[in-house]
């Protein structure tokens, strides 16, 4: 068991009365990294975010934090959770519950005090300190429950959703925050069925489906798998040697020739480097030569299908 | 365990902070304040004098001897008429019309058949107060009984002395032991400690709910339970309603010791005469009391804060959770209803019965226990078994707490209730 995954998740399986929510899912989060967990809505994330948390308990399988087997709440000191069901005592003073809630975890009531000035000054909600949540806008409640989340420096954050139901402004907050935090080396696994975020967060991904994975790994991995296979590519003279290449089956697939410019998807395990050197060597001169990458969204679709991709009906347990 | 105290302390002083802790709390002496001064208030007005007319439609002027003993030392302040039986009628309903306008309180209309038949009749606008109608009756019955005895010929001296009062007196024995207790001091004694523990419990046992209920509906509990375990969440929050619950029975406590050892002052400042003797004595309330009550509220109020949390994290919502408590709420309202039944007849079997059953001993024993001696092995045996239900109700408890604060949606079957029991 290495110290450099956080989140060791082996074989989890959770069943609620009409459906298996998640079925033998394994992942592994890297520790600094930035994690996404994908999926469409019911895929079975917020499920297993709550049993990474020890909310619920899996059926099956073994969860490890920090190398330590199924240990989610006691090590809270050391996590962030933003759950997707989000709420706050509404009745209290703002720096009352964000102290509660970071003693709650563990943090000592003096040290919580300092931090929760400190982060509520940071948002701008001094002023708002010895008011009632209740008086608060939505968007400073937001922040209030972020604040809660990060107060107390986490190594590693788990952000169910983090980004609906936030307002544009907040959103930007927290990613910035969020950025910070992996910068200075914390782990960060969110959730999100929204590819394009995903895309420029996320170091690694795991994409599930109806609670099974899809595939998982580094992203630049996932692309190169899974796309990476067309080139756009712009000479200042096509020859006749550049034909040849293109039609050369086993580098390119396909190829929407313009004579100076083409739209090239590559032949199985064909190497783009090559395909270029092909090129430089032919004689021709290279205006452009772009690998273009899949989006995520794309990828996406193809693996998990536009069906499934589609928002399912939630289940009792409210587990998207 | 420290988590557990932070969530105390949180329960504690937000409850405490809260207004309606302190109105409740302040309301609390002023009732009291108010059964002190009440029944003297009312006693007083009690005394203010009833105008009546006596309507004499008889022969021998028994309604005149009547009048003039209703203007004895009865605060009855009579008016004899005489009418001819032709004219009752015509009279009697303008007597009516004077009472409707409160000129008068009412009429007594005598003929011969007082005395011959034992026939009076009363109209009047206080025919329902039973106070009134007893000193009016009974002063009646004298008079009636001694114009008899003295148409017979017997002395009305010895009639006199016949209609000598008698008065009993009632003292309390209690573990063999004489007390300075009357028998109204006694049911005082038994009234109060039903009350203190009735409205306690259920006060306190709904405060439980209505926090577990605004936590689930809120939903901040899914950041509290992913840094405390929900046994931790539930513990903090019955024990910081109970904290609460103890500190305003201490505040009341204490200002009610004070308002009974200051009354002469109270009474005073609100230009009452303080008769010290009329009022009933304060019950010796003794250390073993004060025991008894805390450990059956202690154990009482938690019982019934699981079951008000478990009932809680079923429901979706405030109305949806007052509509689950009915049934635990019933619980607590069996030795209520049948409390009557306990002070009359302490050692009865339903007594026995009721301060052993866990869900009424909270009630039913001290209640019991005020009333008259129980055996020592009673109170063993009713503790133990309250306890005993009190963790297995927890435990029950705890475990629906754990699923039902993340559920949303339906309410749950009961077939499924047994699921979320049984689950590891």
């Amino acid at each position: 068991m290495s110290n450099d995954i956080v989140i060791e998740i082996q074989g989890i399986t959770k069943r609620f009365a009409g459906h298996t929510a998640v079925k033998k899912l394994s992942m592994n989060v890297p520790r600094g990294s930035i994690y996404g967990l994908l999926g469409p809505n019911g895929a079975g994330k917020t499920t297993t975010i709550r049993m990474i948390m020890n909310i619920i308990v899996p059926d099956e399988g073994r969860i490890s934090l920090f190398g330590i087997p199924g240990t989610g709440r006691d090590l809270s000191q050391h996590i962030g959770y933003l759950p997707e069901e989000r709420g706050l005592y509404r009745k209290m003073k703002v720096l009352d519950l964000v102290v509660f809630l970071a003693e709650v975890k563990g943090v000592p009531r003096r040290e919580a005090k300092r931090q929760a000035k400190s982060w509520l000054e940071r948002l701008g909600l001094a002023d708002w300190m010895q008011k009632r949540v209740n008086d608060l806008s939505k968007g400073m409640q937001q922040k209030v429950q972020f604040i809660s989340t990060v107060l107390h420096a986490p190594e590693l954050l788990i952000l169910d959703e983090p980004f609906s139901g936030f307002d544009p402004v907040n959103t930007q907050l927290m990613k910035d925050v969020v950025v910070e935090l992996a910068r200075g080396g914390a782990t960060v696994l969110f959730s999100t069925h929204i590819m394009e975020q995903a895309e420029k967060l996320c170091d690694s991904v795991c994409i599930i489906a109806l609670g099974q994975k899809v595939l998982d790994g580094p992203m630049t991995e996932v692309k190169r798998q899974h796309g990476g296979r067309h080139v756009i590519l712009a000479v200042d003279d096509g020859g006749v040697e550049l034909q040849r290449i293109l039609a050369d089956r086993s580098l390119v697939e396909k190829a929407d020739d313009y004579r100076k410019y083409a739209e090239v998807e590559l032949a199985p395990n064909a190497d783009p480097q090559r395909l270029l050197e092909e090129i430089v060597r032919s004689g021709a001169r290279v205006s452009r030569f772009e690998i273009a990458e899949p989006t995520l969204n794309k990828i996406f679709v193809d693996l998990v299908g536009p069906e499934a991709a589609t928002a399912r009906a939630e289940e009792d347990w409210g587990d998207a | 365990m420290r988590k557990i105290w932070v969530v105390i302390r949180r329960e504690f002083i937000e409850k405490v902070r809260n207004k309606w802790f302190i109105i409740s709390t302040m309301l609390g002496p002023l009732l009291m304040a108010s059964f002190v001064v009440l029944p003297i208030l009312l006693a007083e007005k009690g005394a203010s004098e009833r105008r009546i007319a006596v309507l004499d439609v008889g022969t021998d002027n028994f309604a005149g001897r009547l009048t003039d003993v209703l203007n004895g030392p009865v605060p009855v302040d009579a008016t004899l008429m005489h009418v001819d039986l032709v004219d009752l009628e015509a009279v009697a309903d303008s007597l009516t019309a004077a009472v409707g306008t409160k000129e008068l309180d009412g009429y007594l209309i005598i003929s011969d058949a007082a005395i011959d038949d034992g026939e009076v009749e009363y109209r009047g606008s206080n025919v329902s107060s039973p106070a009134d109608m007893q000193v009016l009756e009974q002063v009646v019955r004298q008079a009636v009984l001694a114009e008899r005895l003295d148409r017979a010929g017997v002395d009305p001296l010895v009639v006199a002395q016949a209609q000598g009062g008698m008065r009993m007196r009632t003292t309390n024995i209690r573990g063999g032991e004489l007390t300075d207790e009357s028998g109204a001091t006694t049911f005082v004694l038994a009234y109060g400690v039903w009350m203190l523990l009735y409205m306690s419990i259920l006060l306190y046992g709904v405060q439980v709910m209505g926090a577990v209920v605004e936590e689930k509906t809120s939903r901040v509990i899914e950041v509290l339970v992913s840094s405390l375990r929900p046994f931790q969440l539930l513990a903090g929050k019955v024990v910081g309603v109970g904290a609460v619950g103890l500190f305003q029975l201490l505040i009341w406590g204490v200002s009610a010791w004070v308002l009974f050892q200051k009354r002469d002052a109270v009474l005073g400042l609100l230009g009452i005469e303080a008769t010290g003797s009329q009022g009933f004595s304060l019950p010796g309330i003794s250390l073993a009391a004060v025991a008894i009550v805390l450990v059956y509220f202690l154990l009482g109020y938690f019982l019934y804060a699981a079951m008000f949390a478990a009932v809680a994290a079923m429901s979706n919502s405030e109305a949806e959770a007052r509509q689950a408590q009915t049934p635990v709420v019933m619980l607590l309202v069996i030795p209520s209803v049948l409390m009557l039944g306990i002070l009359q007849q302490p050692d009865g079997s339903m007594a026995v019965a009721l301060s052993l059953i866990p869900f009424c001993s909270p009630i039913a024993m001290p209640v019991r226990w005020a009333a008259a001696t129980v055996p020592a092995g009673e109170m063993v045996a009713s503790v133990a078994i309250l306890a005993v239900t009190l963790w297995l109700v927890i435990w029950i408890a705890a475990r629906i707490y754990r699923v039902g604060i993340l559920m949303h949606g339906k309410r749950p079957t009961p077939k499924e209730l047994i699921r979320w029991v049984k689950a590891a």
